[in-house]
C-alpha cells in the first residue's frame, strides 16, 4: 500500500508548490505516494489519516498553530518545505515590528477582520518537531526527491553543515567581496552549488544559516570590508529574521560574555 | 595513450647524452593547440567571469597562458568535484560503469606548482591502493607546463615546487615573444613534432632562458624558512596559536576546495526515484567541516574549529611528509586568496617559527 501524503501551505506565496509542479520527475516521485491533499491543485478536504505531511509557509496565525498541532498528531513524518517553513523566510521580515501596528498600517480599519489571531511569523519548527527540512527559495526539486526517498525508507538525512563559499569556489566564481559587494555565502547553509553566485547574484542565505556558521567571525569580516553590522544584519534578515543567533545582538552579547570571562 | 605509435629520435649532443629543447614562437601556439584539439580533449586556462579556470578549448585564441592562478587547480580532471563512480541496481546486483568518462586529454598550460601537486596526489591514488578512476584519467592525460611569475600569495619558493624535474611531458618557458620548450617524455616530443612548428634554440635563446630563471627567483616576496617544521609542529601542538588562528575559521571549505594537494573525498549513494537503482557518488570533502571527523554515535574527534584548522596543517606539514618525504603543499597560494580570515600556510609557518603574537 502506498503511504498517503498531504501538501499544505501556511503563510507563503505558494512558490515552492509551483516549483513542485514544474518538474515532471518530482511529480513522478510523488506518485510513490497516494496524494491525499495538495492545497495548490485540489479543492477537496484534508483526509483524516496520512503518513507524510509536506508543509510550506511560515506560521503567522493562531489558526496555523492549531493546524500544525493536528498535522503533527496525525503524520508520522513532517517535512518543512521551502524557506518560509524552514526559517520563517520572507514573512519573517515582519518579525521586527509590532504585528498589530503593521497590520493597521497596511489594512487600516480592516485590520481587526484581516488580522484576527495574527502572530509573530516563525518557522514551523518553533511549534512542532520537524523530521526533514528542504530549505531554499524556491526549493531544489532534486533535493526534494532525495529527501522523499530517505523519508520513505525512514533513513536520516544529514544536511551539509558547511557554509557555502566552498561550493562557490568549486563553481569557480570570483568572490563578490573582492569587488566590495556583500555576500552571505560564508554563513549560508550549503547544498545549492552556489546557484545564485554562479548567475551573478550574491548569496542571500535563502537556505538558512549553516550549522557550522561562525557568525561572529562573519560580522568581523564584513566590518573589515565596509559592510557594517547594521547592513550585514539587514541582509541576513531577508531570509533569517527569525534566527536570533544570527543577529548582531547575539554576536555582541556573546562577545561581552567572553570579555567578562577572559 | 600514444604508446606504440610514437616514433621519435632524440637528437644527441656531442657527448652522447640526449637533449630535446626547441623554440616555439608565441604566434604558433594557437595552431599547436588547435592541432592537438583534433586528437585530444585540450584543457587550458581561460578567462571566465573575471577569474581564470581550466576549461576545454578548441579555439587557441581563447587560451590565456600568461595567467596568475586558476580558481580551481587541474585536480578536477583527475577527481571530479562530484561524480557517479558507477550505477547499481539493488535488486539484481548489477553494476554499470560504462558511463565512466576517460578521454585522451592534454592539460595545456599548467604551472610548476600544480604539476608538483599532481605528483603528490599520485602518491595517494596510485600508491598502496590504486584508484582505478584516477589511474585511467592520469594515464590518458598529457601535461604541458608553462612558466609563471610569482604573485604576492605565491610561496613555492618555500617548498622547491616552483620547478619541474618530472611530471610533465612538455614545459614552456616564457621568453617574451617565444617559448623555450623542454621535452620531458617521448609523448611530449611526439606531440611537439606532430602539431607544432618549432625551431632550434640559439645561443641568444639560452641566454634569455638564464635571464628568466634569475628573474623568477628574484621575484618572490621574501624567503620562507621551513626548516624543522615537523619538530616545530610537535613543539607547538598545544600552543594557543591554534585558537588564535583557527577559531575565526568560517567552516566554509573554500581552502580545501581550491587546494591542489587536498584530496579527501566522501562517498554517498543516491537513489533514483524508484528506490531500486541508484548512483554511487564520490565528491570532494573538507576536513574543516564539523562532520568530517564525526563518527557513529556522535563522537567528534575534532569538535572545535581550531582543532580542525590545526588538523589540516598537521596533515600537510607532519603526516604526509612523514610518509612521503615531502610537505603536502606546493605554495600555490590559492587558499590564501580564498580564505576570508587569513588562514594560510605562510601564516602557519611563521607562527610555528615565531609565535602568533608578533
Ligand atoms: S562570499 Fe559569496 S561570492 Fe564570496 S566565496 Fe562566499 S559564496 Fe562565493
Ligand atoms: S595549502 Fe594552500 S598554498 Fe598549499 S597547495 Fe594547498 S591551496 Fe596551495
Ligand atoms: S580556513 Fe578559511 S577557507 Fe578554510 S574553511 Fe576556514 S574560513 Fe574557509
Amino acid at each position: 500500500m502506498r503511504p498517503t501524503a498531504v501538501i499544505l501551505s501556511l503563510a507563503s506565496d505558494y512558490g515552492c508548490q509551483v516549483q513542485i509542479s514544474n518538474f515532471p520527475e518530482i511529480l513522478e516521485m510523488l506518485s510513490t505516494f497516494d496524494l491525499g491533499y495538495w492545497q495548490f491543485v485540489s479543492s477537496g478536504d484534508m483526509p483524516d489519516a496520512y503518513e507524510v505531511a509536506l508543509i510550506e509557509g511560515a506560521v503567522t496565525t493562531d489558526e496555523h498553530v492549531e493546524l500544525l498541532e493536528k498535522v503533527r498528531a496525525t503524520a508520522s513524518c513532517v517535512i518543512a518545505l521551502g524557506a518560509c517553513a524552514a526559517t520563517g523566510g520572507i514573512p519573517g521580515l515582519a518579525i521586527a515590528g509590532p504585528v498589530r501596528g503593521q497590520l493597521k498600517e497596511v489594512y487600516g480599519s480592516g485590520e481587526k477582520k484581516v488580522g484576527a489571531g495574527a502572530r509573530k511569523p516563525a518557522p514551523i519548527s518553533d511549534y512542532i518537531t520537524v523530521d526533514f527540512t528542504i530549505p531554499g527559495c524556491p526549493i531544489d526539486p532534486a533535493e526534494l526527491s532525495r529527501v522523499l526517498q530517505r523519508a520513505i525508507r525512514a533513513l536520516v538525512d544529514t544536511p551539509q553543515r558547511q557554509s557555502m563559499c566552498g561550493e562557490c569556489k568549486i563553481a569557480e566564481n570570483m568572490c563578490f567581496w573582492l569587488a566590495g559587494t556583500p555576500c552571505l555565502g560564508m554563513i549560508a547553509r550549503s547544498g545549492c552549488n552556489a546557484t545564485c553566485v554562479s548567475r551573478g547574484r550574491p548569496c542571500t542565505a535563502c537556505r538558512g544559516i549553516a550549522q557550522d556558521a561562525n557568525i561572529e567571525s562573519a560580522y568581523a569580516f564584513a566590518a573589515q570590508n565596509k559592510c557594517d553590522a547594521d547592513q550585514f544584519e539587514s541582509l541576513i534578515k531577508i531570509y533569517n529574521a527569525a534566527n536570533e543567533q544570527a543577529t548582531q545582538k547575539a554576536v555582541t552579547s556573546k562577545k561581552t560574555a567572553q570579555e567578562v570571562v577572559s | 595513450m600514444l604508446k606504440g605509435s610514437v616514433m621519435v629520435t632524440f637528437p644527441f649532443d656531442m657527448k652522447g647524452s640526449y637533449m630535446y629543447f626547441r623554440i616555439l614562437e608565441k604566434d604558433q601556439v594557437s595552431t599547436f593547440i588547435e592541432g592537438l584539439a583534433h586528437v585530444y580533449e585540450v584543457v587550458a586556462p581561460v578567462m571566465r567571469g573575471g577569474g581564470y579556470s581550466f576549461e576545454q578549448v578548441r579555439d587557441g585564441s581563447e587560451v590565456e597562458l600568461d595567467y596568475p592562478l586558476t580558481i580551481i587547480p587541474p585536480k578536477k580532471y583527475f577527481v571530479r568535484p562530484k561524480e557517479c563512480l558507477f550505477r547499481y541496481d539493488s535488486h539484481s546486483g548489477a553494476l554499470d560503469e560504462t558511463d565512466h568518462e576517460v578521454s585522451p586529454r592534454v592539460l595545456f598550460g599548467v604551472h610548476a606548482c600544480d604539476i608538483n601537486a599532481i605528483l603528490m596526489t599520485d602518491k595517494i591514488f596510485l600508491g598502496d591502493y590504486v584508484d582505478p578512476y584516477y589511474k585511467a584519467r592520469r594515464e590518458n592525460t598529457l601535461i604541458v607546463g608553462v612558466s609563471c611569475m610569482p604573485i604576492p600569495t605565491c610561496m613555492c619558493n618555500a617548498w622547491g615546487t616552483g620547478e619541474v624535474s618530472q611530471g610533465c611531458d612538455l614545459f614552456l618557458t616564457d621568453l617574451g615573444d617565444r617559448y623555450f620548450v623542454t621535452c620531458q617524455s617521448f609523448e611530449g616530443a611526439h606531440i611537439l613534432d606532430t602539431f607544432a612548428k618549432t625551431h632550434e634554440a640559439s645561443a641568444e635563446d639560452k641566454q634569455a632562458l638564464e635571464d628568466h630563471i634569475r628573474e623568477f627567483s628574484q621575484a618572490f616576496r621574501e624567503p620562507v624558512d621551513t626548516t624543522q617544521l615537523q619538530l616545530l609542529f610537535d613543539a607547538k601542538y598545544n600552543d594557543p596559536m591554534w585558537e588564535t588562528i583557527g577559531d575565526p575559521c568560517l567552516s566554509c571549505g573554500a581552502c580545501s576546495a581550491v587546494c591542489p594537494t587536498c584530496y579527501c573525498f566522501d562517498v554517498v549513494d543516491e537513489l533514483d526515484a524508484d528506490g531500486v537503482a541508484g548512483c554511487r557518488i564520490r565528491c570532494w570533502d573538507s576536513c574543516l567541516d564539523s562532520q568530517f571527523a564525526e563518527v557513529a554515535g556522535g563522537h567528534d574527534f575534532r569538535p572545535t574549529r581550531a582543532s580542525r584548522v590545526r588538523y589540516r596543517f598537521y596533515h600537510k606539514f607532519w603526516a604526509y611528509p612523514s610518509r612521503y618525504g615531502k610537505m603536502l603543499c606546493v605554495g600555490c597560494g590559492r587558499c590564501d586568496v580564498a580564505c576570508k580570515v587569513d588562514i594560510n600556510p605562510r601564516r602557519i609557518v611563521e607562527a610555528l617559527r615565531e609565535g602568533e603574537s608578533k
